[in-house]
């Protein structure tokens, strides 16, 4: 059977994100979004067919969000599915979405992902992937005094939460690339900016310097502040729909279509103890692999070509030349040279992460949809406040990545189905 | 009309119960038996070539049981790290902690320890050589390695 054409017809946003929403609950947070998105068509609540609906494990402490929210995202009645996949839940839901219209099974389809971090306690639900981890490591006598037989459990990791571990990744980034700090500092600056320009975006620093990043405290060395990203409350929503409806329901032409999705897991390479499974963080052979099957599923023979944008999955700085790398997207070891020459910027030749990224954002469980989202508002030419990318964008990417660093999902999006 | 407040905060604690993790101990349990006679080992698959510290009993890429133990080298390459300039409350370090991992020569993944061996930590870098530096008396436990040594 093959698979259907589907378009996403609408983005929506509960507002722009923020560190606490007090004044709502977890469902009256979401409502507003859904709200949002549904207004940007011609549809009404009851033309939705089903609903996939994502957010990260335990954070809220509140276990199965969906089913306190069903009636909020006019769920009664339908087909709703939940999924956490750890970062990469976001793209998750939205592959889900995907998958239920390109199956043919329904015609509109609503993707939810969401997060409300002031309700809980993010970094015991981060805890949660690593504590049986360490709890195991009990059990074969590590050094306990200074924390120092745990490193990323505890020692290291455990006072700069995931800083902790992504400063392995940043560190062998470096050195695998030749690139120096001074990048990473120049690309958190230039994604701090383009939140400036992003209405939605959390952290916004109009004109921000590598100076400024430069000049914040170290976390866990070579990562400091300016290099990682805040915690956000907010919500978003895609609506995909067939074709058919895609014509019915959209309120232009403007729409972006899925050419091709791709999603893959490698065993828990990093921060697992228990097997032998660490390997080099900076590595991530199966990004390559996903994104080489999105491409080859979208049409798409030559990325650096074919591609106007991306928007990546970029928790810390050093990400943001990591993965552009990994994804075919430009050379080995060229992201310094690219983000020195200003390629990166969102008048470069290779726009990264217009929106200001994860690294300005970070609702987590909405983080990798939002990649999405924002990639398909720069194919519509719809996006807001000074970030849409100048230049015709035929195609862009979006990308998420998660877990024990080892879930990677990529998406191809363009102003034309795949012929 | 006066708008009321609808949205209470509730303080809720989410008191987490006992459980029973069920681990796959073959690995470490490996792994510490050779501490005890400062030797690392780990598990090699045939079919592929990797080699495994801690080894596991199956191949993450054959997807095949393995059985055969190897015996890889004290000394390395390092891989990558991170340096602590402060505690976990954030309190500045006299002497800033580098955690480190090393690829053992012959295995085909790494191990983590402290580094020692530097003077000033800006010159640490990834591809240095270090060398395992186990305690007197090793006992079969993680601690047995002290630190990784700059050589």
């Amino acid at each position: 059977m093959a698979r259907k054409d589907v378009a996403i017809i609408s983005v929506g946003y509960n507002g722009r994100f923020v560190s606490k929403r007090p004044d709502v609950s977890i469902p009256e947070l979401i409502e507003p979004a859904v709200r949002d998105a549904l207004r940007k068509t011609k549809l009404t609540i009851n033309d939705i067919d089903a609903i996939a609906m994502g957010n990260m494990q335990t954070f809220e402490g509140v276990n199965s969000p969906h089913l306190w929210a069903s009636d909020y995202i006019g769920g009664t009645g339908k087909p709703v599915i939940r999924i956490a996949t750890g970062g990469t839940t976001g793209m998750s839901t939205f592959q889900s979405a995907y998958y239920h219209v390109a199956s043919g099974l329904y015609d509109v389809v609503m993707a939810i992902a969401w997060e409300k971090q002031d309700e809980g306690d993010s970094q015991v639900g981060l805890g949660g992937i690593l504590m049986p981890e360490v709890f195991a490591m009990f059990q074969f006598g590590p050094d306990l005094s200074e924390g120092r037989g745990l490193g990323i459990g505890v020692g290291s990791g455990g006072g700069g939460g995931s800083t902790g571990s992504a400063s392995f990744q940043a560190m062998s980034y470096l050195a695998r690339s030749g690139g120096g700090i001074e990048h990473i500092d120049m690309i958190a600056a230039l994604l701090r900016s383009n939140a400036a320009k992003n209405p939605y975006a959390h952290l916004q620093v109009p004109g921000c310097k590598p100076e400024d990043i430069a000049k914040t405290p170290i976390i866990s060395f070579p990562l400091r502040f300016g290099h990682t990203c805040p915690t956000s409350c907010g919500a978003h929503v895609l609506i995909l729909a067939s074709k058919e409806k895609a014509k019915k329901y959209a309120m232009t032409d403007r729409v972006a279509w899925v050419k091709g999705v791709a999603c893959g897991t490698s065993d828990a390479t990093f921060g697992n103890l228990i097997d032998g499974q660490i390997t080099d963080p900076a590595e991530q052979v199966v990004a390559t692999m996903v994104a080489k099957k999105a491409y080859a599923r979208a049409g798409i023979a030559d990325p650096q070509k074919e591609i106007q944008m991306a928007e990546v999955y970029d928790g810390f700085a050093h990400q943001d030349l990591m993965w552009p790398e990994r994804l075919l997207l430009v050379g080995d070891g060229k992201s310094p040279e690219m983000v020195a020459k200003g390629a990166y910027n969102i008048e470069g030749d290779m726009p990264i992460n217009p929106s200001g990224g994860v690294l300005s954002t970070n609702a987590i469980g909405a983080s990798a949809m939002v990649r999405v989202g924002e990639a398909a508002l720069q194919v519509m030419g719809l996006a807001e406040g000074g970030h849409q990318v100048p230049r015709r964008v035929r195609n862009a990417v979006a990308h998420g990545w998660g877990g024990l660093f080892q879930f990677v999902t990529v998406t191809v999006l363009g102003e034309a189905p795949v012929q | 009309m006066e708008k009321i407040a609808e949205t209470r905060v509730i303080e809720s604690n989410w008191d987490i119960s006992t459980y029973k993790f069920k681990i796959e101990a073959d690995a470490l349990n490996l792994l510490i038996k050779g501490f005890k006679e400062k030797k690392v080992l780990g598990r090699k698959c045939q079919s592929c070539g990797t080699v495994y510290v801690p080894g596991p009993t199956y191949c993450r890429k054959c997807q095949k049981e393995i059985d055969t133990i190897v015996e890889v080298k004290d000394t390395g390459t390092l891989g990558t790290f991170t340096v602590n300039l402060a505690d976990i409350r954030g309190n500045p370090l006299d002497k800033p902690n580098i955690v480190a991992y090393a690829k053992f020569d012959g295995s085909d993944t790494w191990l983590m320890s402290r580094l020692e061996g530097w003077s000033d930590w800006k010159t640490v870098h990834s591809g240095m050589r270090v060398k395992i530096v186990w305690k007197d008396k090793t006992e079969g436990a993680l601690a047995d390695i002290l630190h990784f040594q700059i050589i």
